[in-house]
């Protein structure tokens, strides 16, 4: 467990330092994936498919906020079902416009929900949405979900439906909206699952923020359960051809995943947990305070050793204990040189140094010998 | 000379304006009354344009049928049904807006309680100063 929090602490100083840069390089990656994986499962219009549109589109992502993606992906997507028939496009349209005016505008913040479900849908493994929604934002993003959820339906069922509309004539502009959008309307399955997930999300999250230990495993238990249950519920029934062993599957994997997001998000120590009760003037407080779990990072501390023999001792006469720390550098290990408890050499400053100098890492071990006019690991050797 | 105590305040409170306060900064600006009759009117408009979109649909879709009949149904009675489910609609969706920004709107009250807080005291900080 600490080889874990130690990799997680030194994940959060990479990300802190270079956060700038990380977050580009994700919000690139995910839209680059959201659009190929679009274009190779509509992949209607020819032009689009090409990785220059791609990349461009990609690139302007990683700069622009999250809701430009979702715009983006929206107007790729309408591109495709264009290109299979304008009625299609229209009616896609529309749905998209409905969704926008009636619940997104509700949640904005949650753009990424609405690009990750559909794109965790073609993976299939959606169930992590759910759990993953209820652990880390509010009740209000259920309608993001529902929202993800609506969308890769309607993309799956005009994939379902281009054979039959492409047999259709040019003139059957009426039939085609038809089918489209009877098509929509009767796939039982959006409801169900928009329904479980909905629930499961409100379930996720009415237990997470319960004052019981462990509740955050409690609620991705819980939350899991709930959906196998409701989609088994579902499929009774309304019949959507749900495999019991796919959703089983996928529900270990919303776990797995929603213990990773656990670990990173909320690691507590509950066997510390302390509860105390005081009061002011207003109010009596009983409170429970529960440690997180947090290990420092030894972090790695650059020495330099300055060889003290080729000056002649100019440097020891001005401070006497220089040899002293330098011999005790050797042993030093660990956090003792963090904190620089242990002993430390003087820098005698750059224009005493005529000598080698050393690197050494926190550990104590011989990592590397620079040499700055003289042999390095001789020196080393030298001092110890 | 620098102050840590007035510093690190003034982080948390930098921190909280460009992050999750941002939002209700602005919810904070308006009065109750005002914020949520502007989303309810917000939520009016959106509701009308999104039940014309759905009456589009529904009547593309029955395009044919409804043309058929044109001549043998009763306008007016179709009429007053479209306008009954358009108030159903609108003012259903109204209804859950007004609930949703009385929500909103305390939370943000709430969460800016605190950020005032620090504002005071900030100010405190800067006279004890002077």
């Amino acid at each position: 467990m600490t080889v874990l929090l130690e990799m997680k602490e030194r994940l959060k100083l990479i990300y802190s330092k270079y956060e700038a840069f990380i977050v580009p390089v994700i919000k690139f990656l995910l839209a680059f994936v959201a659009f190929n994986t679009l274009n190779g499962r509509m992949g209607y219009m020819t032009r689009l498919d090409d990785m220059r549109i791609l990349l461009i589109a990609a690139l302007a992502c990683s700069f622009l906020p999250i809701g430009i993606m979702v715009l983006i992906a929206a107007v790729f997507s309408l591109m495709h079902m264009y290109a299979l028939s304008m009625e299609v496009a229209l009616v896609g349209l529309c749905m998209y416009l409905i969704m926008y005016l009636l619940f997104f505008r509700f949640s904005p913040k949650d753009s990424l929900v609405v690009v990750l479900t559909p794109l965790l849908f073609a993976w299939k493994m959606p169930y992590v949405i759910p759990i993953a929604t209820g652990l880390l934002c509010g009740p209000g993003s259920l309608v993001s979900v529902g929202c993800g959820v609506a969308v890769y339906y309607l993309l799956q069922t005009i994939i379902e439906s281009a054979p039959n509309i492409r047999t259709m004539g040019e003139e059957d502009i009426l039939g085609k909206i038809r089918m489209v959008v009877e098509s929509i309307l009767a796939n039982r399955a959006m409801v169900v699952m928009i329904a479980a997930f909905a629930i499961t999300v409100l379930v996720v999250y009415f237990i997470r923020r319960l004052s019981v230990d462990y509740s955050w495993t409690i609620a991705m238990i819980a939350g899991a359960m709930m959906n196998v249950v409701l989609l088994l519920i579902g499929d009774l029934f309304y019949e959507i051809n749900v495999s019991v062993g796919t959703v089983l599957l996928g529900s270990l994997l919303a776990i797995v995943v929603a213990k990773v997001i656990e670990f990173f998000r909320f690691c507590v120590d509950y066997s510390r947990t302390e509860k105390v009760q005081f009061e002011d003037d207003e109010y009596y407080y009983y409170v429970k305070a529960v440690p997180k779990m947090t290990v420092s990072v030894p972090t790695k501390t650059v020495k330099k050793i300055n060889s003290q023999w080729d000056r002649g001792g100019s440097a020891g006469s001005r401070n006497g204990a220089a040899r002293q720390p330098a011999r005790g550098m050797a042993g030093e290990r660990g956090p003792s040189s963090r904190n620089g408890s242990g002993a430390r050499p003087q820098n005698r400053g750059s224009g005493q140094r005529r000598g080698g100098s050393m690197t050494v890492g926190n550990t104590g071990n011989r990592k590397r010998a620079d040499a700055h006019g003289g042999n390095g690991p001789d020196d080393y050797e030298e001092w110890t | 000379m620098l102050n840590e105590e007035r510093i690190i305040l003034m982080t948390q409170m930098a921190s909280y304006e460009q992050g999750e306060g941002k939002e209700n900064v602005k919810i904070g600006n308006y009065f109750r009354s005002d914020y949520i009759a502007l989303q309810v009117l917000k939520s009016i408009v959106c509701a009308i344009i999104a039940y014309g979109i759905m009456f589009g649909l529904y009547m593309l879709c029955n395009f044919e049928e409804f043309m058929e009949n044109l001549y043998k149904m009763d306008l007016l009675a179709f009429a007053k049904d479209v306008l009954m489910y358009l108030v159903a609609v609108v003012g259903g969706y109204a209804v859950l807006t007004y609930i949703i920004c009385t929500w909103r709107y305390a939370a943000a009250k709430k969460s800016l309680k605190c950020y005032y807080h620090n504002l005071k005291k900030l100010n405190s900080l800067y006279q004890e100063s002077q």
